[in-house]
């Protein structure tokens, strides 16, 4: 058969159709900004991978998470059962890149809404993009309080932030104080980039506000070869409680800086990032047993939500779930479900959705009260616990209700 | 004829650079050409004192620190529209040149760049530790655009307007420089400094010249990336990697002619977005990058202009 | 003794800094050529050293030296391959091509090696000795002896033998060299390899105490430029000494002024030192 114009002519009204009939299952896109090169380049991927399991799990039939949405059917059912579609974007750690990557996904792969950044300041350059656009913009991750301080209509953040941490670990303290140990003297050291600065402020102010006194600030380079002149400083200021707000590298220099000279604080907490990695884990958490943290995860016990989520998570990657891709994940799921009820993909119809999302705990893999966000686009039911390294994992120790072992302290090292 | 050619293929070049993003309606093609002219005005603007007075500067970053500062300072702190703070960018460029290029001028070669790379690390440093400034967080611009004068639009064409312009202007005066005695003093200063000198021709005070064109012009480039990005950190304003790139664009395009450095931008911008677009995902982006860009140095040492001429000698001897 | 404590890790880290910066003195002094693939040469090292002992479980007696002959073989390949080419054009195609090197091994461990931050078990050699309330780790004070080993080894290598000289003769002057009957090329090869066997053995005893990630080299880079330059181009020992220089002055500045500032304050007096004295402190006018 050759092709003469009149066939061409006859085919192009079919293909319509054909293209008609592809739309009512078309795929969901959805834009995911990551570092996925760059310092924090191994949390990116973890993330990466952890959402590469939701979308697999919502795709899919999973009846055994039973109460996680979109679980137990394929796709999204309100959406004629349309597939989700993840398109990933590296930031390279850089916001003007982060912007690129946002303008990228919106108008040339068509998302109807954008997740990301990690990166605190990346989030807040993507997402100005993604509000001059509107679309739609979650963060499960990003800590940095100033996000939603800005009045916009189309971001929203699932994630507590910081100075809900501040909260978290001075009402630990007070209860660790109960049982007759010392915690007057609060040392916080942190990186001096945007998030180990930020969260420092946080504490800092919340202290203040609440008539306590920070003992002693020191701010460090993430990037330091060396940490030792800081440890030497704790050693002779002898602080009860030392907070670290800290990458991975400078995590895992700590311990073995503690180790060398010989200095270990009564009370360590270590603000996720660096010490929920889990290559600081495995490379010094033989060295950092009664490590506190922060999160919002935990693996909890045998046939919870949570546990089993944990254990597909250890099947594809090895490695246990933890605090920050849980937190992601879950940020995730949320934008998923209000796409799903929106029934639409059309920007406004998913705002409203994710506006009213309303979601029960029993609902979600984090231990988050709910997810309900408020005119900021907060989630306000956000919210996290204390856990301690034991062993090779971190373990619920606070608050009781919670707590699954024991606290052990002084930190062992 | 002959000296009808280049005119011609200039003017040519001249109307596909102003006709380029209005033949697409994308918006992120736009935006790949705005961000292509903003890294050639600031490859261009280092060619001045890189390129032909060949003092090879990576401290730069800390001119284009000072520019994207000044503009989203003086709307944090003022309340004005970033582009306002250009005036206070350019004047801190010149007091920048006079106090730390100066004395810098005595190192010759490897010490002078590396002079360089440690004034911008200590400036990133000191930015970093500094509150007022905004410290390590850094300073955000206007969430939303209050009026047309904080100059914040959704469509990147307005920004490929202004930046078309800025680099006209640059390139002007670059080529009245080339032209001038100046401009023949910083080729010699550039060939060899201790010749020129014994020559008569005053050189610290021609290499200053350079210095403060170049950083101006660094600077503005600097609070124009702040006005279309609307946001800066020690590491976005100040990092290494924003000099590197300067110094890579003029190399790979030839440092020391008038279109290196647009030529070299127009390259490697694109280059990155589309291995960031299409491998970013996998995070091999830079792997093609870091082979691309190894083979056009492996291949034409000096710049794209004699890749051209390589492969024009190469045609002819095929041809024969 | 909390000062005695800090004069000893100044040393130390100051003979890591000496470590890293040694294969790059070698290279930069000999070829005039910046090297900005160096940290990632170190790098490379590093990983070696972590996947001999994790896979192949070799001992450091042994993948110390396996490092050096890889990286050799690796300093050898880039001179053949990308350096001898650019080497004649202007300075700036070196950085381009030394640049392109750095992105491509950097990114090229990321994809292949992945993200994660790894690490070598601690007390591989030995664990930390405790002198009278001194405290000093095995595995830093080997860094540091073999620093001034490596140091002295290449300082005898380049002044003592005829080698060392035919390279210095290169080095020099090329044609000339070339007319007493020294070939260049051999010569400038074995220098790039000798450069990167160093930094081989330089990575291999870094990574016993530090982490190993794609990133890793980055965060050493500035300061071996500025251990370079300070020892003055090309200077083995002017890059020890400045390389202690560097980390007893780090040190102290990050106990008493703060880390967040001790790279500011390194930085700063390198620039002022510049000012006074433009040829570093070991360099000739």
């Amino acid at each position: 058969m050759s092709i003469t114009r009149r066939s061409v002519l006859l085919a192009v009204p079919a293909l319509a159709v054909l293209r008609q009939r592809a739309e009512a299952a078309a795929p969901v896109k959805l834009g995911y900004i990551e570092p996925l090169t760059g310092n924090s380049a191994a949390a990116g991927h973890a993330i990466k991978q952890g959402i590469d399991l939701l979308v697999d799990v919502i795709n899919k039939p999973y009846p055994q998470l039973a109460p996680l949405p979109l679980a137990a059917t394929s796709g999204l059912p309100r959406l004629g059962g349309a597939k989700i579609e993840v398109i990933w974007a590296d930031n390279q750690g850089s916001p003007a890149v982060g912007q690129s990557d946002a303008l990228r996904l919106i108008t040339q792969d068509h998302v109807v809404a954008l997740l990301g950044a990690y990166q605190s300041n990346i989030t807040l350059t993507s997402s100005a993009v993604a509000e001059r656009y509107g679309i739609p913009y979650l963060t499960g991750e990003s800590v940095a309080s100033n996000l939603t301080e800005r009045g916009y209509k189309w971001f929203f953040r699932t994630t507590p932030y910081a100075p809900q941490f501040a909260k978290l670990y001075f009402d630990f303290l007070a209860n660790v104080a109960k049982m007759g140990k010392p915690t007057s003297k609060v040392a916080i050291v942190h990186e001096n980039t945007d998030y180990g600065t930020s969260v420092a402020q946080s504490i800092t102010k919340f202290a203040t506000e609440h008539g306590k006194k920070i003992f002693l600030t020191i701010s460090y380079n993430a990037n330091s070869t060396d940490v030792s002149p800081q440890v030497l400083s704790l050693k002779s200021a002898k602080p009860d409680v030392v907070i670290f707000i800290s990458y991975t590298s400078d995590s895992i220099l700590y311990m073995k800086t503690f180790q060398t000279l010989g200095y270990r604080p009564p009370i360590v907490i270590g603000d996720d990032s660096g010490f929920s990695d889990p290559s600081f884990v495995t490379s010094v958490g033989n060295l950092a047993q009664g490590a506190l943290n922060r999160s919002a995860y935990a693996i909890g016990k045998s046939g919870s939500l949570s546990y089993k989520m944990n254990a597909l998570y250890k099947k594809k990657t090895g490695r246990d779930l933890d605090d920050s891709v849980a937190r992601p994940m879950q940020g995730f799921m949320v934008m998923c479900d209000a796409i799903n009820r929106a029934g639409s993909t059309k920007p406004e119809a998913i705002r409203a959705a994710l506006a009213a999302t309303d979601m029960p705990p029993s609902e979600l893999i984090t231990a988050y009260k709910g997810v309900k966000f408020n005119k900021e686009g907060q989630n306000f039911l956000a919210y996290s616990m204390m856990t301690e390294l034991q062993g090779k994992t971190y373990v619920p120790v606070w608050p009781p209700k919670e707590a699954i072992a024991k606290l052990q302290l002084p930190f062992k090292g | 004829m002959k000296a009808l050619f280049p005119r011609a293929g200039f003017a040519a070049g001249a109307l596909l650079l102003f006709a380029a993003p209005f033949l697409t309606a994308n918006p992120f093609y736009q935006r790949v050409a705005a961000l292509t002219l903003l890294a050639a005005i600031s490859a261009s603007a280092w060619n001045v004192i890189g390129g032909y007075a060949g003092q090879v500067s990576f401290g730069h970053s800390v001119y284009f620190g000072i520019g994207a500062y000044a503009a989203l300072l003086a709307y944090a702190k003022l309340g004005w529209p970033p582009i306002a703070g250009l005036p206070f960018g350019i004047v801190a460029s010149f007091a920048l040149s006079i106090v730390v290029g100066l004395p810098s001028f005595r190192l010759r070669g490897h010490y002078f760049s590396m002079a360089t790379i440690a004034i911008a690390a200590l400036a990133g440093i000191l930015v970093t530790n500094w509150d007022f400034v905004g410290g390590a967080i850094g300073v955000m611009g206007p969430a939303r655009a209050r009026s047309f004068a904080d100059l914040l639009f959704r469509s990147s064409l307005p920004y490929y307007a202004i930046f078309l312009c800025v680099l006209a202007i640059l390139l002007l005066f670059t080529r009245l420089l080339q032209k001038s005695r100046m401009g023949f003093y910083l080729r010699a200063i550039g060939s060899d400094e201790r010749v020129a000198q014994s020559l008569g021709v005053p050189v610290r005070r021609y290499k200053l010249y350079a210095l403060l064109i170049s950083g101006a012009f660094t600077s503005i480039a600097g609070t124009l990336y702040a006005v279309m990005v609307g946001f800066v950190d020690p590491n976005s304003g100040f990092g290494i990697l924003i000099s590197v790139n300067m110094v890579v664009m003029a190399a790979l395009g030839g440092a020391g002619t008038l279109f290196g450095p647009l030529i070299g931008a127009a390259i490697l911008v694109p280059l990155g977005e589309a291995t960031n677009a299409l491998w970013g995902a996998r995070g091999i982006a830079y792997v093609a990058y870091g082979v691309i860009i190894m083979l056009l140095a492996r291949f034409s040492p000096g710049g794209l202009a004699e890749l051209g001429r390589f492969i024009v000698k190469g045609w002819r001897r095929r041809a024969a | 003794m909390i000062l005695l404590q800090l004069a000893a890790d100044g040393l130390l880290l100051g003979a890591v800094y000496a470590l890293f910066s040694s294969g790059l003195t070698l290279i930069w002094g000999m070829m005039n050529v910046v090297n900005f693939a160096h940290g990632d040469f170190v790098m490379l090292a590093m990983y070696i050293a972590f996947f001999s002992f994790t896979l192949l479980k070799l001992e450091p007696i042994v993948f110390v030296p396996l490092a050096a002959v890889l990286l050799f073989a690796l300093g050898g390949l880039v001179y053949y391959a990308l350096v001898r080419h650019v080497m004649r054009g202007p300075m700036l195609a070196q950085i381009l091509s030394t640049f392109g090197l750095a992105l491509f091994l950097r990114y090229t461990a990321l994809w292949a090696f992945s993200a994660n931050f790894v690490s070598l078990p601690s007390g591989l050699v030995g664990g930390v000795y405790d002198l009278g309330g001194l405290r000093l780790a095995a595995s830093h004070l080997i860094a540091g002896f073999s620093a001034l080993l490596l140091t002295l080894g290449l300082h005898l290598l380049l002044t003592r033998t005829d080698l060392g000289s035919r390279m210095l003769a290169v080095s020099e002057d090329r044609v000339a060299a070339e007319l007493v009957g020294v070939r260049p090329d051999p010569m400038q090869a074995l220098a790039w390899g000798l450069g990167a066997a160093a930094t081989g053995v330089a990575g291999a005893l870094i990574a016993l105490f530090f982490y190993v990630s794609p990133e890793v080299g980055n965060s050493f880079l500035l300061l071996a430029f500025v251990t370079v330059c300070l020892g003055g181009f090309g200077s083995v020992p002017g890059a020890l000494l400045a390389g202690v220089a560097i980390g007893v002055i780090e040190s102290f500045s990050a106990y008493w002024l703060g880390p967040a500032t001790k790279d500011a304050v390194v930085l700063a007096l390198f620039i002022l030192l510049l000012w006074v004295r433009p040829q570093g402190l070991f360099g000739r006018a």
